[in-house]
């Protein structure tokens, strides 16, 4: 199902089309885990469903690229209407709050230190041992 | 009756107001953080906080401002999807280092998880708060997938993101700072793995391979703690 040639020059032309098509991918995906029960999120089979056609050429990176990289751009505005379910949650602004903030704090610092050592050991030793590895450091 | 209070009262008018009111204090935010870019002054931070003073001030419920601006929440479903852009424009990348990735994330997921139950049962938080705080190292729309799988309460989770992206973007600088990192793949990984879209943003600055490596994690983790999740829900 190639995009025939006048939609791909429309699509490219346009950022908000360009991300109705990406909103097309997701209620494909919505439908698709309504209808065959999968249990994971409708947009995670719908990213499937949009990576499928971009390896398989059938979908050109300049169809969505525009489009995709505004809504990820701006995806902090989607999720801010969420958090301020804190209003709801006052004991969050107390002593569980704080416990909760140390918490968020020291687990953030052990991920990223454990994070970073095991990548840094094993792309080095990647790089010593194997030899298609060398890549920019 | 007079036309102004009607007008005021109606669902419509409620839903387009909060929905006007926090795509501006967004739009502002990132304004002003654009030129003076503290971390105090992520729009991460302030847009919540603004908002959250407003709805206390009004004496504004969360249930009429979500029903207003639920529509925006709903995006969130198209912007996974439209991560499957950046995971095919790094095919390359995935394709030569995917062992080297693969232990990144696996290492940060479990650190991640392990970390947030064993401190949170430390300073005794349990229960769905608990739960909620699990997924919070990852990209939002995965993280309200995984709370709710497992038995969080997802707004709460999201809360949890946000302090985690602000508190990421700070402690990644003090951390590379003390510790010898060599690796640009490393410093994205660190980034992208711990702090989500607000690390990569910073990886971003840092280095073009960083922010690459870092935008590109962030996603793979994402997806990876969602089916991992869904899996073991189903299983256990």
């Amino acid at each position: 199902m190639r995009l025939s040639r006048s939609l791909s020059a429309l699509l490219g032309k346009s950022r908000l089309l360009q991300a109705a098509l990406v909103v097309g991918f997701w209620l494909a995906g919505e439908t698709l885990v309504r209808v065959l029960g999968i249990p994971l999120p409708g947009g995670v089979i719908g990213l499937a469903l949009m990576l499928v056609l971009l390896a398989t050429h059938r979908l050109e990176t300049g169809s969505v690229r525009r489009g995709a990289e505004w809504l990820l751009a701006d995806m902090l505005l989607f999720f801010i209407p969420v958090a301020l379910a804190v209003v709801d949650h006052r004991e969050l602004l107390g002593f569980t709050g704080l416990k909760i903030l140390f918490v968020i704090l020291a687990s953030t610092a052990a991920v990223m230190i454990a994070t970073a050592l095991a990548v840094d050991r094993c792309f080095r030793w990647r790089a010593a041992h194997v030899r298609d590895a060398i890549a920019s450091r | 009756m007079s036309a102004m209070p009607l007008l005021l009262a109606e669902p419509a008018a409620h839903a387009l107001a909060w929905s006007v009111a926090t795509i501006a204090l967004y739009a502002g935010a990132k304004r002003i953080y654009r030129r003076w870019p503290r971390w105090w002054l992520m729009p991460l931070l302030v847009t919540p906080v603004l908002l959250g003073a407003l709805l206390l001030g009004l004496h504004a419920s969360y249930r009429d401002y979500i029903d207003g601006t639920g529509w925006l929440a709903l995006l969130l479903g198209p912007a996974t999807v439209a991560f499957a852009l950046p995971i095919y424009e790094q095919r390359a990348l995935i394709r030569r280092h995917w062992p080297v990735l693969l232990v990144g994330m696996i290492v940060g997921s479990f650190t991640a998880i392990a970390t947030s139950w064993g401190l949170a049962t430390l300073v005794g938080i349990d229960g769905a708060m608990r739960l909620s705080l699990l997924p919070r190292s990852i990209s939002t729309p995965f993280a309200l997938a995984v709370s709710g799988d497992i038995g969080g309460l997802p707004d709460l989770t999201a809360i949890f993101v946000i302090i985690t992206g602000v508190a990421g973007a700070v402690l990644g600088d003090l951390i590379l700072a003390r510790l010898p990192i060599a690796s640009a793949m490393a410093r994205g990984a660190l980034f992208g793995i711990g702090a989500h879209g607000a690390g990569t943003a910073r990886a971003s600055q840092i280095g073009e391979t960083e922010g690459a490596v870092a935008g590109l994690v962030m996603v793979l983790v994402g997806l990876m703690n969602v089916l991992v999740a869904t899996l073991a829900v189903r299983l256990l």
